[in-house]
């Protein structure tokens, strides 16, 4: 994170795709290396400078369902306002299903908000 | 040492061609198969991963774990059976037909998933075709919504871009163009020419667009998008177009296809287009096809009384509005899955787990029934995602049951 103690908190759409090392993952068993792959968030630039964090940086992100921190990663062509996570223990804790709004469950559509954080990422036990 | 050829449970690529050299009983080498394909073979063989048979966390002999999942089913009332997209035709047959004789509600991820694109293609609304169909004979391939590289591996080289006979890897005059549909960049897209980049739920709009521009005279220039009018025109020049629909798309219609049908008629009969579900579990066809054929329905069915229809009989909804008394799942994780907010509403609820694999729904069961991995340790047939049957060979020897004789065992018991 920045030196600067500023803190932004924002408003996210988040976007779940497939991750084939996720998966693979999965398959040996929830250790280190899925979590690696699901703890994670895909920004846009505009996004990471708005929360001031880098590359890497950790960030919180909550909604009415759940809470999970999870580690911020830059994608450079994301649009604003847009983010990308694997499918999977942490994108689903944020996960609406309301069948008022939509026959399918919200992975495609998950409103949120994000911010910088300290906090350790969330550990998969937490989320079992 | 002994080598087989295996067809691959990991996706509904369903690959044949898995070459796997045994030793004894253990497996030394693989050929041909993926990262996904090679971690359930090799995990098969990680005892950490594997279920036992288990009542509340207490390993049992399978006998005790059937006794108690025929009981736990016969004194509910409101039986709920789930999953079955990762189990053989054979299996699924007798999935259904315990399904009837308990009189409960039937549903798979199909029903959040390709179900509903399934469905049209099997009533003749959507028109499909066999993936050897689409080998040098389709002149424009699309994947819409969908990364093959990441949910479906050797998609793209066994099937379709880099299955044509004149590809080389030296390099090569592709009479096939390759077009995607996708809300970020992926390695599909960066291979793609055209990439239609849309914004996330923008696919309707994109959809609508494309609509007013294949239905207007060519010489009458539209207001559309660009990109609406370059997909139409790629479209209608192109002789045999296959559109490959993932999730996103699926995701972004909210599991309406009437729109997307309406434009994939709207360019034939001058494009023959044939669109293909890319489907996740490796038998998920094969259940929808296998329903459909028996009662009319893909999924989303009550077998109490009367066989009824509808999004009340979806699992998520079962689980929503708490109408299940007995969950039984058979190969699928939906507690890792599925919305929490939602999977947390089945506490109290007994749950019944039959999975080769220890998995965050076997850790919620109160019985679990570690079963055969499909097409390693127990034989079958299966539905690619195109709809062509494929045989399952067992390739070694194997302790495990098979879901065919769990679930044949627990209909012998209830039937009685």
């Amino acid at each position: 994170m920045n030196s600067s103690n500023e803190r932004q908190e924002i408003s996210l759409i988040i976007v779940t795709h497939r991750d084939i090392f996720q998966w693979v993952n999965q398959i040996k068993g929830l250790k280190e290396q899925y979590q690696e792959r699901s703890a994670v968030a895909w920004l846009s630039p505009d996004d990471m400078k708005t929360l001031n964090i880098e590359d890497g940086d950790k960030i919180k992100i909550r909604n009415a369902l759940g809470t999970i921190v999870v580690q911020a990663k830059l994608y450079s062509s994301c649009p604003r306002g847009f983010a990308f996570m694997p499918v999977g223990h942490y994108s689903s804790r944020l996960v609406e299903y309301d069948p008022g709004k939509a026959r399918l469950p919200g992975f495609k559509r998950i409103e949120v908000s994000a911010e910088a954080t300290e906090e350790e990422i969330t550990p998969i036990p937490e989320l079992q | 040492m002994s080598l087989v050829k295996l067809a691959c449970p990991a996706c509904g690529c369903l690959c044949d061609d898995i070459d796997v050299e045994l030793e004894g009983n253990r497996i030394k080498r693989i050929e041909n198969a993926c990262a996904k394909g090679a971690s359930i073979f090799y995990s098969g063989e990680n005892p950490d991963r594997r279920n036992s048979c288990q009542i509340d966390g207490q390993e049992v002999p399978l006998e005790k774990a059937i006794e108690e999942a025929a009981y736990l089913l016969k004194r509910s009332s409101r039986r709920l059976i789930f999953g079955l997209d990762s189990s053989t035709l054979e299996a699924q047959a007798i999935g259904i037909e315990l399904a009837q004789t308990l009189g409960s509600v039937l549903d798979d991820s199909s029903s959040f998933c390709q179900g509903a694109l399934i469905e049209k293609i099997l009533d003749g609304t959507i028109p499909s075709c066999s993936l050897p169909e689409v080998k040098d004979n389709a002149d424009l391939l699309i994947y819409w919504g969908s990364n093959p590289s990441h949910a479906h591996p050797r998609h793209l080289s066994k099937f379709s871009y880099y299955s044509y006979t004149e590809y080389n890897e030296l390099g090569w005059l592709p009479k096939v163009k390759l077009g995607c549909v996708e809300v970020r960049e992926t390695e599909v897209s960066s291979l793609s020419n055209p990439f239609f980049k849309l914004k996330p739920g923008e696919d309707k709009d994109f959809i609508e667009a494309i609509l007013t521009a294949a239905r207007r005279s060519g010489s009458n220039p539209g207001e559309e998008a660009d990109e609406a009018k370059a997909f139409t025109e790629l479209v209608k020049s192109s002789h045999f177009c296959v559109i490959f629909v993932g999730l996103g798309l699926t995701y972004a219609l909210d599991g309406d296809f009437r729109l997307f049908a309406e434009m994939v008629q709207e360019f034939n009969p001058s494009t023959r287009i044939a669109v293909i579900p890319m489907v996740g579990h490796y038998n998920m066809r094969g259940f929808n096809q296998s329903l459909y054929q028996r009662i009319g329905y893909v999924n989303k069915v009550s077998f109490a009384g009367a066989i009824s229809y509808g999004d009340e009989y979806s699992f998520l909804e079962q689980v929503r509005n708490h109408l299940a008394d007995c969950v039984l799942i058979v190969g699928s994780n939906p507690f890792s899955n599925l919305p929490y907010s939602i999977m947390k509403e089945l506490q109290g609820v007994p749950v019944i787990c039959l999975d080769p694999f220890a998995t965050t729904t076997t850790k919620a069961a109160h019985v679990v029934i570690g079963t055969a991995i499909s097409g390693l340790e127990c034989d079958g047939r299966a539905l690619r995602m195109d709809g062509e049957e494929i045989k399952l060979t067992q390739a070694r020897v194997s302790n495990y049951p098979s879901d065919e004789e769990v679930l044949g065992r627990l209909l012998d018991r209830l039937s009685r």
